[in-house]
């Protein structure tokens, strides 16, 4: 079993879910409060990673984030180092290709609290930041933690995009889904059947935790 | 009459409107949909398919076009690295021919009764069932962009410490990658290198690391560094033969192909003298 691919790949989804919740709900909140004719645009922007292949995302990355562009030597001169082949560069990635899986859940929270605790919260003078911080939070908890999930599992099992950008180096970018593919393409079954368990099973109690919470009255619909 | 037929056509409408607002009947409508895309996966096939090495998606287009021309068939490849393709060969993928970049795949699948190449006269003058027939010798390239610190690369570039990053093919089940770690071990630089290098999938993504100046540099195929495009932003500098085992190229007929005849023909087309002489235009070495 390869424990430093198991380390970096829950490291790497944490992160990516950190980064991603922090995103998000500024995002969502707007989508959900704003009257702006954007939305529709906004909603679908934030949909996009789920219709283009993860291994084109990676490639795009890779030409975008890399030395021939400004915004890859940006990067390069931040860090040091170009951002493919590196371990920022997977979490780069990774926010990117599992954006809407912590979007949609938080925007579906905040759509299924009731309109008028919102418009009195707005008449007794609260500021957006305000009213995301006291009002739309707490009651769309449970879509946090839904978002949090989906966000970890999707990037724990991710592959195209960590395949095109990676470069598979050990500690720095080969995932537990880079060596499952290394293992089965090497013909090495039975290895490869021990890693999927492991991904199997993280997967698995952490979707049964998720769904064995009692749903809260407030928010049935999250 | 008139009546009816009205009362009829009204009842339609309202029947029609409910069940577009209903949305049982859209999920019908969608899942009737699906069932046709479905359906239309069926279809008769009469191609013949090849799997094919990384390493010829640069060079069979234009022979799979002469073939077509030559002979009426018509053939569709499947470029992968040939560790996958064996893979789904080994899994019934519908595949007729694999030309893979190395021995050791196809003759993987002769050994478990998948795969022979039966009838097909080897270069070296008979046919023999059990040995995958070598078409074509790759050779192994060390690539750069012209806009590097390396406009004209050589073998003293893989020391210069200025080198951060070296893509390669994955040593452990691509030929190019093999031979690539062969060649650095023979220039005794393995260990210099070995934190240096990227890995990449198969030889059309090792290439692709190195075009895109993510890598500084690439131990790539002659077959990619020959095309169009890589000559244009590129030069490359041939790794010594001497240093890596020959990367011969091997191909089988797939045994439960549906259309061995077809499959049969193209082989022999491969193996024919004026085809393996275009070989050598587009990076491989012929063995005819």
């Amino acid at each position: 079993m390869d424990w430093q691919a198991l380390v970096l790949t829950l490291k790497l989804a944490a992160i990516t879910t950190a980064i991603l919740i922090c995103i998000a709900i500024p995002i969502s909140a707007w989508i959900v409060l704003s009257r702006s004719r954007l939305r529709a645009v906004a909603e679908a922007l934030t949909a996009l990673p789920l219709v283009l292949p993860p291994t084109v995302l990676g490639f795009y990355l890779l030409v975008l984030l890399g030395p021939r562009t400004g915004i890859g030597r940006t990067i390069a001169s931040l860090l040091g180092h170009p951002l493919a082949f590196s371990f920022a560069g997977l979490a780069v990635g990774s926010v990117i290709y599992s954006f809407p899986f912590a979007v949609q859940p938080i925007v579906a929270g905040f759509s299924a609290i009731d309109p008028s605790l919102i418009d009195a919260a707005k008449l007794i003078g609260a500021s957006p930041i305000r009213l995301v911080r006291t009002l739309l939070i707490p009651l769309a908890s449970r879509s946090l933690l839904t978002a949090s999930v989906l966000s970890f599992l999707h990037t724990l099992g991710e592959f195209g995009v960590v395949l095109m950008l990676g470069g598979d180096i050990p500690g720095a970018t080969r995932t537990l889904s880079i060596v499952l593919f290394n293992q089965v393409e090497n013909f090495d079954y039975a290895a490869a059947n021990r890693t999927a368990a492991i991904l199997l099973i993280l997967c698995t109690v952490a979707l049964i935790a998720i769904y064995a919470r009692p749903r809260s009255r407030s928010n049935r619909n999250a | 009459m008139t009546n009816d037929i009205a009362r009829k056509n009204s009842s339609l409408r309202k029947f029609l409107g409910n069940t577009l607002r209903n949305i049982q009947g859209k999920v019908f409508a969608l899942l009737s949909v699906c069932v046709l895309f479905a359906g239309s996966a069926y279809a008769e096939q009469t191609t013949l398919h090849i799997a094919a090495a990384a390493d010829l998606q640069p060079v069979l287009p234009p022979i799979l076009a002469q073939f077509e021309q030559a002979t009426g068939i018509h053939a569709e490849a499947t470029y992968q690295a040939s560790a996958a393709l064996t893979t789904q060969i080994q899994n019934g993928a519908p595949f007729d021919v694999f030309l893979s970049a190395d021995l050791g795949y196809p003759k993987r699948l002769i050994d478990a009764g998948l795969a022979d190449t039966a009838g097909i006269v080897n270069t070296n003058g008979f046919s023999d069932s059990s040995t995958p027939a070598i078409y074509a010798k790759g050779t192994l390239v060390l690539w750069t962009r012209k806009d590097s610190a390396w406009p004209m690369p050589t073998l003293a570039t893989l020391n210069d410490p200025k080198l951060k990053r070296l893509a390669i093919a994955n040593p452990d089940r691509a030929p190019y990658g093999k031979a690539a770690i062969a060649a650095l071990t023979s220039l005794k630089l393995l260990d210099t290198l070995k934190p240096r290098l990227v890995t990449a999938e198969n030889i059309s993504q090792t290439a692709q690391f190195a075009e895109t100046g993510n890598a500084d540099a690439g131990l790539i195929s002659l077959t990619s560094a020959s095309t169009q495009h890589l000559q244009t932003i590129g030069n490359y500098v041939l790794i010594p033969k001497d240093l890596y085992p020959p990367i011969e190229q091997g191909a089988v007929l797939v045994t439960n192909s549906k259309q061995r005849q077809n499959a049969h023909k193209f082989l022999e087309y491969l193996l024919s003298t004026p085809i393996q002489q275009q070989l050598a235009k587009s990076g491989l070495t012929p063995v005819k």
